[in-house]
């Protein structure tokens, strides 16, 4: 169960709007936010690829700009791998 | 406290992101119990483009499972892209899909058998010690990578040229951005751009012209953004592509153009920097040129008023139709002269033209004729596609024409330097550049080539007008070895494969685009037998030694005999070129020793003569007295910009007078579209990586034809359609996306699909730039027809049948 930590850019007027909008996923934790339109956000999924998911479909909201991971663990995903 | 290890790492990840924003957060995990979210970290670079992100990787019982990026690297300040976010999983022994073991067929219709290292090595050096035998040093040939290590392109091209007295030494970077590097040396003097990423947060304008940064390079397009937000009315963002790509989403201006009408464009911005005296004057008077044609002729600032009178904005609009009005010129020229600092920013929508260098001349032109240079945001920046192009390739003497550290192979003076630097006799190295990349593939077509060497790229899959040079790859007379770490459409074609370490699995330096070498030290170990180039080459250069009693290619290695592969050899071989070879040169590289490289968050920006001025970081801004040791040492004035570039003696900076050229292949009534293609933010390249990530995969599993909706509405095409993508070439049959993207009556495919009927270079044209040989990717001439309605498809991958 992979976890990320981002750093997701939002129209700094509609930061509000954003926090709204990222609380409606399953698995986004908001941390913080500035007025800078930066949102501190920690996401969580099953696998990678419904994390890769989740950050298209953040994407795609319309006040966001852009996504940044700082930090990515995956470490039961690979020991599943692994055991396979 | 009963912290979970999950909550445990949940915290440290929204820790880790608050600390990137000066967040503080109500916890901490300091008093935490728990074992450490990995057992080791190791710094490193992202292998999947040309940005140069900084990262450690997590290892957790010898096995990556982490990644986190470095705050205070100067390249991504740690911020990664998704890419960049799964690539661990191609490590180790993470993916189940890659080469383990060499893999070898006497010919190319039967199946690969297993064999070992020894047996393999021999095999090669057999081969092409019989071709040239047979048939003379010219009849072999090195097909390279920019995404290989400086110390692999380094030592590949040392025994080819310096050991088999070739020099047939080529790589992709000829695909990508050979019409960059043919722009600087020909408008600056010296190749690699002036300035460094710092230049985003200082910049007030940004002129984007054939780049689709947000997708290609989103941690840069990241700082270009933040730079907008917080300064919204000040900073203005230019965007100039004849498609609208998520980078438009920024854009203050959008300019809309037809493909291939960009140089009378420019060439307009530089009327009305002209005709509204926006230029600086004494920055001309005191640093510039003006120059045309062939012989270089020099000309005065009046001839070169004369020649930009044919472009003025109202005529030049008119060339460039889509969206292009005389004011929106105006509106572009005038942000881009009187801005605090103007940063231009391209790539391969640039380069890949069949006027390619002239395109990167024009924008350099207009840098110049402005002042927007060398002063804090002023910059004409070129995008690198790959890791290590700059780094291995343009500067390790990866390319036909130039040795290592910028010489050119032509010069005597420059390749006896080498020589000498060798210890090899004079006269080793010949005295005429090898084959270009198209060149090459046409002699392996023609048979002139019997044995080559492909190391980390498919070409069988890059060269546009891929069928007719898989003709030649076919030949059961040519022998071809390939290095890398997955099945790709050429180690189809190959006779033996040779599995290769990934990056952190091997040690090695990649150069990105703003001069900065950054080391990545080995943290996992590779998978099966896969074994560092650098120890294959070394293995296979004793060898070949003996195959041609030529005790001088046992020269080439002997100085890294006896080293461990994983680090003392890679270590022994960056020392001979960055001490020896680079001494001296403007990317003198000498402070950026291992020991340094691996004492800082990042790496070093070149000149960096000494470890003092490596360790701070090296050279930010080329050319300035005060910012550039070489510029104080090689100043011939009191002026504080000293263009020392090599390849000019009057030390100036050259304006040259270009004219409009439009593509080699216009669309007529035949194929009466533009054909443009590029990448998806999913995929790099060939997708011999990312499609193997299955996230990435599984989200854009093939490629698409983007069409403009009023010519879909035109010819019946709904979303989902099969179309037919015709050429004079070849034939695609793929998925229509349609899209406000590509102008109308031109369409985008994405290049990375490895099906048959979806791979677009079997459609793409192999013109290519006189100056540069870089191919016209960009542009060619299609027709479109639907063939049928939706259909369920499946993604491809080259699988290995051994």
């Amino acid at each position: 169960m992979p976890i990320g930590g981002f750093v997701i850019n939002v129209d700094p007027k509609r930061v509000e709007e954003s926090v709204e909008s990222l609380k409606g996923f399953n698995g986004v934790e908001i941390h913080g936010t500035d007025a800078k339109g930066n949102i501190v956000a920690v996401l969580e999924s099953s696998t990678s690829e419904e994390m890769d998911e989740m950050v298209k479909a953040i994407m795609k909201i319309e006040t966001v700009y852009s996504v940044g991971l700082t930090y990515f663990n995956a470490e039961d995903e690979v020991e599943k791998q692994k055991a396979q | 406290m009963g912290l979970s290890r999950r909550e445990f790492i949940k915290r440290t990840a929204a820790l880790t992101a608050a600390s990137y924003v000066g967040m503080n957060l109500p916890f901490s995990n300091e008093e935490s119990a728990h074992a450490a979210d990995a057992d080791t970290w190791h710094k490193g670079t992202c292998r999947l483009c040309g940005s140069g992100c900084r990262l450690e990787l997590g290892v957790k019982n010898g096995k990556a499972v982490a990644l986190r990026g470095i705050p205070e690297s100067r390249t991504n300040k740690g911020y990664l892209c998704m890419k960049g976010m799964l690539f661990y999983k191609l490590m180790g022994d993470n993916h189940p899909e890659r080469l383990k073991k060499p893999l070898y067929r006497a010919k190319k219709d039967q199946p690969f058998k297993e064999i070992s290292w020894d047996e393999a090595l021999d095999i090669a050096a057999k081969e092409f010690a019989k071709a040239v035998k047979k048939y003379g040093n010219d009849s072999v040939a090195y097909y390279g990578s920019g995404q290989a290590l400086t110390e692999e392109t380094y030592i590949f091209q040392k025994v080819m040229r310096g050991g088999l007295q070739t020099n047939n030494v080529e790589g992709n970077p000829r695909l990508c951005m050979a019409s960059a590097v043919g722009g600087y040396i020909t408008s600056f003097g010296a190749d690699e751009p002036i300035g460094s990423y710092t230049n985003f947060e200082r910049a007030s304008c940004f002129f984007i012209i054939g780049s689709n940064t947000a997708e290609a390079h989103p941690v840069l397009f990241r700082r270009i953004m933040r730079r907008k937000l917080d300064n919204k009315d000040t900073v203005k963002v230019i965007n100039a592509d004849p498609r609208v790509s998520p980078t438009s989403r920024i854009a203050d201006l959008h300019l809309q153009f037809e493909p291939g009408t960009d140089l009378a464009l420019l060439n307009a911005m530089a009327y009305v920097i002209l005709e509204e005296r926006l230029y600086d004057e004494d920055f001309i008077t005191n640093y510039a040129v003006f120059r045309m044609g062939k012989e270089k002729k020099q000309v005065d600032f009046n001839q070169y008023k004369a020649f930009v009178k044919d472009y003025s904005p109202e005529k030049v609009a008119k060339i460039c139709g889509g969206n292009i009005t005389p004011e929106k010129i105006k509106k572009a020229a005038r942000w881009f002269a009187k801005s605090e600092g103007t940063m231009s920013i391209w790539t391969m929508g640039i380069n890949q033209r069949k006027r390619g260098v002239w395109a990167n001349n024009l924008i350099h032109n207009l840098h110049i004729l402005t002042g927007q240079l060398c002063k804090p945001g002023a910059d004409s920046f070129s995008l690198t596609g790959q890791p290590n192009a700059c780094g291995g390739v343009r500067e390790g003497g990866g390319l036909c024409h130039i040795l290592p550290a910028h010489r050119l192979v032509k010069k005597d003076k420059l390749r006896h330097e080498v020589e000498k630097l060798w210890g090899i006799p004079e006269g080793r190295i010949p005295p005429k550049p090898g084959y270009h990349t198209v060149a090459m593939f046409e002699a392996v077509n023609q048979g002139k080539i019997k044995a080559i060497w492909i190391n980390c790229t498919s070409p069988a899959q890059s060269l546009p007008n891929c069928d007719k040079y898989r003709k030649g790859m076919k030949r059961e007379d040519v022998f071809m070895v390939v290095t890398d770490i997955f099945p790709t459409k050429t180690t189809e074609l190959a006779n033996l494969i040779l599995p290769t370490a990934f990056i952190f699995e091997k040690t090695g330096v990649y150069g990105c685009t703003e001069r900065r070498s950054q080391l990545t030290v080995k943290a996992v170990d590779a998978p099966g037998e896969a074994k560092p180039e650098v120890w294959i080459v070394r293995e296979w250069a004793l060898r070949l030694a003996k195959e041609l009693n030529d005790p001088v290619i046992k020269k080439c290695v002997e100085p890294f005999l006896g080293k461990e592969p994983d680090y003392a050899l890679p270590k022994a071989i960056w020392d001979e070129y960055t001490q020896k070879l680079t001494k001296g040169r403007d990317n003198d590289l000498r402070g950026a020793t291992y020991e340094v490289l691996e004492q800082l968050p990042d790496g070093v920006q070149w000149p960096a003569p000494t470890k003092e001025w490596a360790l701070k970081g090296g050279t930010d801004i080329k050319f300035v007295r005060g910012l550039d040791p070489l510029a104080d040492k090689h100043a011939k004035n009191d002026l504080p910009y000293q263009f020392y570039g090599p390849a000019h003696p009057d030390k100036k900076l050259w304006i040259w007078l270009r004219p409009q050229k439009g593509p080699e292949e216009m669309p007529d009534s035949e194929y009466p579209f533009y054909l443009s293609t590029g990448r998806i933010i999913d995929h790099w390249h060939t997708s011999s990586m990312t499609g193997r990530i299955v996230e990435l995969m599984r989200a854009n599993p093939y490629a698409y034809v983007e069409i403009n909706p009023k010519d879909a509405e035109k010819l019946g095409i709904k979303p989902g359609d099969m179309v037919e993508v015709v050429s004079r070439r070849g034939r695609n049959v793929l998925p229509a996306k349609v899209y406000v993207g590509p102008c109308e009556g031109m369409v985008f495919v994405y290049w990375h699909d490895q099906d048959e009927e979806r791979m677009i270079n079997r459609v793409t044209k192999d013109a290519f730039d006189p100056g540069s040989k870089e191919p016209e990717f960009k542009i060619c001439a299609c027709r479109i027809k639907k063939v049928s309605g939706p259909k369920p498809l499946k993604p491809f991958l080259v699988q290995m049948k051994a």
